[in-house]
């Protein structure tokens, strides 16, 4: 972190080597061009970069801190560009393996959220998916499926929960 | 706000679904109360989980090197960042070419367009101003030992979407020895662009498109100008800039034209 806070070339290569394909690859997989998601990677590196003081180690994980401001990032653009068709959302268990390509701590990272999509019910995932991946409040979603805000946010809620739970007491970096 | 109202919310902070007002007042709430912010963290984490659900993706090869050159340009200023000596006669480098485009810009711009030739007259004295251009950009790049003579410089105008929209120049050095690099200066960027910004600067070419960089509203001076540079692996072919407004829409555009190879220092 100190060497990112300093802008130093090395620290910010270990940190791209570790954490730049996922967020590449989430920014490509929400706002669906290989431009969006190398700017968004960018700025996801500056804003480490402006934010790397108020980083603390005792409250979270590194990639739960960087994987927050891309996911912040990518919604907010989400919403700015209205009317942008987006593109099919493919997730980490719908393709075959890619050995060789990450670091250890990031094939963690996935077996962790294989472990969390198995967990969903199909309803819950598609819940998940409109939140998350395409960046819908929980009004929208309301409004859209006529169901109460109230049962959209209980639902969300109890698959967030599932979430959580699918990987506690695993340990990851 | 109280615990119970933090904790209807929670979910929806970590899913991005929050209006700024609520999560200004969680973030708040969050930053004295313990138990509510342990609650907070495991959503986060969980949320995060889900952003390594996304099938991964082919890295392109020029995406490292311009997020480490933006960390680096973006902590320089502050004087915490390090700039080699090698990096540094190249940011003269590229400082000089911006300051040489900047004034000569308009000129090329002119010429390629043909519309500076109101009269035989004026259309001489701008070739004759491009010329000069030229001859003093190749003494600049040799005199940096930047002058290997396979190296080879583009230069193009650009041109605004619509009337009164500003203009711009660039310029492509695609050389076999050292790291290519492209700089695009956009200037008389309107008053009211101010309000659609950063506009980002791409170079396309067979490949589709490179981000050269983004300008923001401190990188536009009171004139409405900025410079954005990068260096990329190889620029061969890239030969088309466009710059796009935050909304996507397109400021300025204009082809890589004007071909200038280094040539060695005469004996």
């Amino acid at each position: 972190m100190e060497g990112l806070l300093a802008g130093d070339d090395d620290a910010v290569r270990a940190l791209y080597a570790r954490y730049g394909r996922p967020i590449y690859s989430l920014g490509y997989r929400l706002l669906g061009t290989r431009e969006s998601a190398e700017e968004l990677t960018q700025d996801v590196f500056l804003t480490a970069w402006r934010k790397a003081a108020r980083f603390d180690p005792t409250r979270g994980r590194l990639s739960t801190w960087l994987m927050t401001i891309a996911h912040n990032l990518a919604v907010d653009r989400l919403r700015r560009e209205t009317g942008v068709s987006r593109p099919t959302l493919v997730l980490v268990d719908e393709v075959p393996d890619a050995p060789g390509l990450d670091e250890e701590a990031v094939l963690v990272e996935r077996d962790a959220a294989i472990r969390a999509l198995s967990s969903l019910t199909e309803a819950e995932r598609r819940l998940v998916g409109r939140a998350y991946f395409r960046g819908m409040t929980a009004r929208e979603i309301a409004e859209t499926d006529g169901i109460p805000l109230g049962t959209v946010k209980t639902r969300l809620r109890s698959a967030m929960i599932k979430v959580r739970k699918a990987n506690e007491g695993k340990e990851l970096l | 706000m109280t615990c119970v109202a933090v904790r209807d919310r929670l979910t929806e902070r970590v899913l991005g679904g929050l209006s700024a007002r609520d999560a200004t007042a969680v973030d708040r709430h969050l930053a004295w109360c313990a138990a509510c912010r342990k609650e907070a963290g495991e959503l986060e984490r969980a949320s995060a989980t889900l952003a390594f659900a996304v099938a991964p993706s082919d890295l392109p090869e020029a995406l490292e090197g311009g997020v480490v050159d933006a960390v680096r340009r973006a902590a320089a200023p502050r004087g915490r960042g390090h700039v080699s000596g090698a990096r540094r006669s190249r940011l003269t480098l590229v400082a000089a070419l911006a300051a040489m485009l900047a004034v000569l810009g308009t000129g090329w711009g002119a010429v390629m367009a043909n519309r500076a030739a109101h009269s035989d007259l004026a259309a001489q004295r701008e070739v004759a101003r491009t010329q000069s251009a030229l001859e003093r950009f190749q003494g600049l790049v040799r005199s940096l030992e930047f002058g290997d003579p396979e190296n080879e410089v583009l230069l193009g105008s650009l041109n605004p979407a619509k009337i009164g929209g500003g203009g711009g120049s660039a310029l492509t050095l695609v050389s076999p020895t050292i790291a290519d690099m492209a700089i695009v200066l956009v200037e008389g960027m309107p008053v009211e662009l101010r309000e659609h910004l950063p506009l980002t600067v791409r170079l396309r070419g067979p490949e589709g498109a490179l981000l050269v960089g983004r300008i923001d509203g401190d990188g536009l001076d009171d004139s409405g100008a900025g410079t954005v540079t990068r260096e990329f692996g190889d620029l061969t072919g890239y030969d088309t800039v466009i710059v796009r407004d935050i909304g996507g829409r397109v400021v300025l555009r204009g082809s890589m034209q004007t071909r200038a190879t280094v040539t060695s220092p005469s004996p």
